[in-house]
């Protein structure tokens, strides 16, 4: 987690076309936006594309962001914008194409973790994806409630809600189990 | 479990996800660094909320001066006192939302789309309680003629609108749509209010209101064509 003075300043300087300010930022950021994406739908694959997608827009937009307001609600609510225009895209070539034949039905090797931790993703997989971008956002990457809610475009009321109803999922499925 | 045992989980979890793979941050930052130069920030959101009040008053008050102010000269001083104030209100509110929905990561009061409905509720309100005369002389073609009137005068302030944000970007391009066609919309009943001398209930109510949602459909409908 980066202090947010920090990020506003290497911001500014980004936008000043400073390019060791960029590569901080970038490598500050993109664990955390991976994350972001592994979480919701993504391979590691589309991960890595869905990462390299948001930072060429955050470059696009980078006149958007004004300097004093947080970073991480501007840099989360450009991430949630590429990962739905990526599922809409996604919708939309699937609903297209169809496959030639049956494809033989073949289970999926485990991911390797170690031993004692739950993979982040399968944990938060039977949340609505509403839920789960509220709890990685507000969890794991450690935004405030007012910031989910800017990145998410809603009220703080509305997070708050979405918070409690995922802990209670995952108080349930945790008491059953999973780790 | 306590909430805080929740948390613990979620942050080990986190510590043992995949790291990014070190070459794909080289490739970002080659090619953002390929293409980068100094850029002009934005102005903040309320300079931008009062461009956009700035444009639907001028072009509600160049329409309404063109076509001749005989609304304004025939509502009375109480009249006048409720229907602007509230218009005034609901084109802050509207402005403010719109500014907010192309700056990414902006608060977000309400939603554009609740916005109309309660901005609609709120003239059918002030409209209702102001007007008693239900008759409907004329009540199709002097509608439609008002109903033209006001969606023509949208037109230009919508596209005003775009020439003021066109710097802005839209995470939500059918919310964005929404708050501009609501804005457009306003600008056209604005108008309306200012020109048109026929204060029977039923025209106003009907034929002045539906100028606002009818924007806002335009709008979300332009959003999303050219979100394809």
């Amino acid at each position: 987690m980066q202090p947010d003075s920090d990020l506003e300043m290497l911001m500014a300087r980004y936008q000043r076309g400073d390019f060791a300010a960029a590569t901080a930022l970038i490598h500050r950021l993109s664990p955390q936006l991976h994350r972001f994406f592994i979480v919701q739908i993504a391979s590691r694959g589309d991960a890595d594309d869905l990462l390299q997608e948001t930072w060429m827009r955050i470059h696009e937009v980078r006149h958007t962001y004004r300097a004093g307001e947080p970073v991480l609600p501007w840099l989360y609510a450009i991430a949630r914008h590429i990962r739905v225009d990526h599922y809409r895209k996604a919708s939309r070539t699937a609903a297209r194409e169809a496959p030639l034949e049956e494809m033989p039905e073949v289970a999926a090797a485990p991911p390797a973790r170690s031993a004692g931790t739950t993979d982040l993703k399968e944990l938060l997989a039977p949340l609505p994806q509403s839920q789960r971008e509220v709890v990685e956002m507000l969890k794991v990457a450690g935004m405030s409630l007012e910031d989910v809610a800017r990145a998410t475009s809603s009220s703080v009321g509305s997070v708050k809600q979405k918070a409690h109803r995922a802990y209670e999922t995952l108080r349930e499925r945790l008491r059953g189990g999973v780790s | 479990m306590r909430d805080r045992e929740i948390d613990e989980i979620l942050k080990q979890a986190a510590h043992s996800a995949p790291g990014v793979d070190p070459a794909v941050l080289d490739r970002v930052a080659r090619s953002i660094g390929a293409s980068l130069a100094p850029v002009r920030p934005l102005p903040p959101a309320g300079a931008l909320a009062g461009g956009l009040v700035l444009i639907c008053a001028a072009v509600a008050l160049a329409g309404a001066a063109l076509l001749g102010l005989h609304g304004v000269q025939k509502l009375s001083v109480f009249e006048d006192a409720l229907v602007f104030p509230v218009l005034g209100i609901l084109i802050c509110l509207t402005a403010k939302a719109l500014a907010g929905e192309m700056i990414p990561g902006s608060r977000r009061r309400a939603a554009p789309g609740v916005l109309l409905g309660v901005g609609s509720l709120a003239l059918l309100a002030v409209f209702a309680f102001l007007f008693r005369d239900y008759r409907t002389d004329r009540f199709m073609a002097q509608g439609v003629a008002c109903l033209t009137a006001g969606l023509l005068h949208a037109v230009p302030a919508a596209l005003a609108s775009w020439w003021l944000l066109r710097r802005g970007f839209a995470v939500n391009s059918m919310a964005a749509g929404v708050a501009a066609g609501t804005l457009a919309g306003l600008a056209g009943v604005t108008m309306l209010e200012l020109h048109c001398p026929n204060f029977q209930a039923l025209h106003v109510m009907l034929w002045h209101t539906a100028v606002m949602p009818m924007c806002a459909a335009a709008g979300a409908l332009v959003a999303r064509v050219a979100r394809r």
